[in-house]
């Protein structure tokens, strides 16, 4: 299922072979074999076109990710490394940064990259469409020489802000000679794109799959492994199970098959499941208020409505387990800014009613204090469960609740363009780098009709604003951190829109695969280490 | 002058002389008092989630249907479905006999143009799929009870006016019009007090089987997710059991199986009606 465009996710998969991740679980063993075709689907649907230039969802993504490069990459263990870069370093003033270009790297139909292609590319794509929001500060990009390219700001911009612009997911260095001249969106090069990437577009069976085989003349030697990758696409969770069970698909990341059949699957011992490989990209089910309710004007109504919530209980039975409690709007797999010392908000029906009555809401003759609508997004089956749950909770405190599960582009619609909700469950996806995708929740400047995934409960509260400025321009690491810690803070006890859950995304292996899951944002990875062992 | 006399005992004889028709009319009776009692038998909200998820059937003698996916016990669930499921089959099913029957009477009892005019009307019904109309209709209008039952009605009428403009064309010019006519009768005194009643019988078996034909058009837009969240319904608890079908089967299996039964009883039913108000097909 494809929902948000999380623009500054990071990371890719050029990773050295047997890169081991941080629980010293490693999905590989001995030497590289190479040759073979590796099928591989996701737990989504097909995407639009093969590469959108904003973005598009992940579905796109997890297509383009393959054939197109960025800049640079997280590595599992948080270090950034370059990929088309060889090297960046910001100036003395960090309002700009020089950027050394890797040489000698060529595009599918032979021409060689230059820094005409990034100049392109960063001006005409990323600033565009691709990371727009991450470049709102951006103010141009040139070339002192043939290798060299320097980016501009208008403010100081901190150094992990920067690398994480570069290694956003679509953040793609695409061919000028293609792309110059055209509408980027409408080019028809982005249903069968030329790349640098280790695989090669070959073609698009619409309702099928896509199959790209093997870059003979890709820049980093030895890779790919394999001769041929076919991403397959298979509408049924329970198909997917089936056509892996039959060993007709090898691998299938973001959550493929239903909980019960990873259970059942890995217990054969011809699977592995691993929540590995979405550091960079943790998902989660959020509850939003929308302001424009006035029943919401006291942020203790608001902390009222998770406090009747019991995040472990949709955890636990909701997603079987694979989810933990949502405690900030920052994730906990989040080294650079996650904080545990937030206000906090846990299950406590009785202190959601004591507030409830305090903020001016008693009960009424009815039993009911005042009823609200409840919208579930219903791109996610589990949402419609959440908001099943939700309703009930919320009822035995009194708030009566109507609750429609739209299908997904109602969903979208009502929430992010017409706001016809008083209660919102929705997903978000956020990688490390809290600006834009996790601020722009909060921020005045991300209350933007009818842009989905983005400040779609009205919130608006100047020092909150005054607060992501100041985080967009601190340099020195240390006291951002502290400045996003204080940004937890707030909006915890606030409580405009917080995560219940924190989901955990699941990739289901043959364990013939090797080398899988060595990304911090697997799905988005190119893939060009993956082997086959017999 | 012909009048339509309801032939009682005659008529439940004929009836009961089909046994498919009284078992199928015994079951449904069934449903219709659990549909009724529903409330008495388990007062709390059906949705309420109440024990631990996926216990099986006779696992916890206090479910004993067991639980789904979150803990809601399956047996409250059927009770109270049957009342969503019945209610929408009998709304739905009055709301295309409404529809049916008008356009239909009106068109066979005119004819010429206006005739033209409804069938064709008709014709573009019937060309559209109905379950996508359905759908459509749903995800535009809102997926509560009564846009579901408005969206199913809408695609079911046309059968109902065709065969009531059948009925219509074959009546009109009869005796007993044509005496009515002489006597100053208002035409929508004809429709109503004279023809209607007599092209009614074959009406009333064909919306016995849309009864049947709504509870699954709800099924499917429930089992799709569209239904409405608010109300326990067979077709949802379907679809929600869906993903657990080589798990917990059971889940999608026991309202499957009351769907079923349910809708082939109806048929049986209409059959019996068939039988019992189609004399000519009486000693067939």
């Amino acid at each position: 299922m494809t929902i948000k465009v999380s623009r500054r996710v990071f990371g890719a998969g050029i990773v050295a072979t047997g890169l081991v991740g941080t629980s010293g679980q490693s999905f590989a063993q001995g030497t590289p074999k190479r040759g073979g075709t590796l099928v591989a689907t996701w737990g989504g649907g097909e995407p639009q076109a093969c590469y959108v230039p904003a973005g598009g969802g992940s579905s796109p993504t997890f297509s383009s990710s393959k054939l197109f490069e960025r800049l640079a990459l997280r590595k599992m263990d948080g270090a950034f490394e370059g990929v088309l870069a060889e090297s960046w370093k910001p100036s003395a003033d960090f309002k700009s940064y020089t950027v050394k270009i890797r040489k000698g790297v060529k595009f599918h139909d032979g021409k060689d990259m230059t820094v005409d292609d990034v100049i392109y590319s960063v001006s005409e794509i990323w600033k565009k469409y691709a990371v727009a929001s991450a470049l709102t500060d951006f103010a141009g990009i040139e070339s002192p020489d043939a290798d060299t390219v320097v980016f501009k700001y208008n403010n100081p911009t901190p150094e992990f802000f920067f690398a994480s612009t570069l290694c956003s997911p679509v953040a793609y260095i695409v061919p000028k000679h293609v792309y110059a001249g055209s509408d980027p969106v409408t080019n028809p090069a982005n249903n069968a794109p030329i790349a640098t990437g280790p695989w090669k577009f070959k073609e698009w069976v619409r309702g099928s799959h896509f199959e790209y085989v093997k870059n003979e003349n890709y820049w980093k030697k030895d890779e790919p492994y394999l001769d041929r990758l076919i991403i397959r696409y298979v509408r049924d969770p329970a198909g997917r199970a089936a056509a892996m069970e039959a060993g007709d698909i090898h691998i299938g990341v973001f959550n493929p098959v239903a909980p019960p059949d990873i259970k059942r699957l890995t217990a054969t011992g011809k699977f592995v499941a691993t929540p590995k490989g979405y550091e960079e990209a943790v998902w989660s089910t959020t509850l939003e208020c929308n302001m424009r309710n006035p029943v919401f004007a006291k942020r203790e109504v608001r902390q009222a409505m998770f406090h009747a919530i019991n995040r472990e209980f949709i955890a636990k039975t909701v997603y079987y387990g694979y989810a933990r409690p949502g405690t900030s709007p920052i994730y906990s797999p989040n080294k650079e800014f996650f904080t545990a010392d937030t206000f906090k908000t846990g299950f406590d029906p009785k202190k959601a009613a004591a507030l409830l009555d305090a903020a001016g809401f008693p009960k009424k003759a009815d039993g009911k204090r005042f009823t609200l609508n409840l919208l579930a997004a219903g791109w996610f089956p589990e949402n419609g469960k959440v908001g099943a749950y939700v309703k009930q909770v919320l009822e035995d405190v009194g708030v009566g609740i109507n609750l429609t599960v739209p299908d997904r582009p109602s969903s979208i619609k009502r929430i992010y363009t017409d706001y016809d909700f008083d209660l919102a469950i929705s997903n978000q996806a956020n990688p490390s780098e809290p600006v834009p995708s996790t601020t722009q929740y909060f921020t005045t400047d991300g209350i933007l009709k009818g842009v989905p995934f983005r400040n779609a409960s009205g919130y608006s509260n100047p020092d909150v604003d005054k607060l992501v400025d100041r985080i967009k321009v601190e340099t020195d690491p240390a006291k951002r951190k502290a400045l996003v810690f204080e940004f937890q803070k707030i909006t915890t006890q606030e409580a405009p829109l917080l995560p219940l859950v924190e989901l955990e995304s699941i990739t289901l292996a043959s364990t013939k695969v090797q080398n899988h899951s060595n990304d911090p944002n697997f799905l988005a990875a190119s893939w060009g280490d993956l082997w086959l062992a017999s | 002058m012909q009048r339509f006399e309801f032939p009682r005992f005659e008529f439940v004889g004929r009836f009961a002389r089909n046994r498919g028709a009284l078992v199928g009319a015994c079951l449904i009776l069934v449903v219709a008092l659990m549909a009724v009692f529903a409330s008495v038998f388990f007062p709390t909200d059906p949705l309420r989630i109440v024990g631990l998820p996926e216990l099986w059937p006779g696992e916890d003698p206090e479910f004993p249907l067991g639980t789904d996916s979150l803990g809601r016990d399956i047996l409250s669930m059927i009770v109270h479905g049957a009342r969503a499921t019945l209610l929408i089959g009998l709304f739905a099913s009055a709301v295309a006999t409404i529809i049916g029957v008008g356009v239909g009477a009106i068109a066979g009892y005119f004819g010429g143009w206006v005739d033209e005019i409804s069938m064709r009307v008709a014709e573009l019904f019937q060309t559209i799929p109905n379950l996508i109309f359905v759908l459509t209709i749903v995800v535009i209008l809102g997926s509560t009870l009564t846009n579901i039952v408005i969206a199913i009605g809408i695609v079911s009428w046309t059968p109902i006016a065709r065969m009531t403009r059948a009925e219509f064309l074959s009546l009109r010019d009869r005796e007993f019009v044509q005496a009515c006519r002489s006597m100053g009768m208002s035409d929508l005194r004809i429709i109503v007090s004279e023809i209607l009643p007599n092209a009614l019988p074959p009406v009333i078996v064909l919306s016995s089987l849309v009864v049947a034909g709504a509870i699954l058009f709800e099924s499917a837009v429930s089992f799709l997710g569209l239904g409405d969240p608010n109300v326990a319904s067979w077709g949802r608890l379907v679809g929600d059991g869906r993903q657990l079908i080589r798990s917990s089967w059971y889940i999608c299996a026991i309202p499957g199986i009351a769907i079923m039964i349910t809708v082939l009883c109806l048929n049986l039913v209409g059959d019996g009606l068939n039988d019992a108000l189609n004399p000519k097909l009486r000693d067939r």
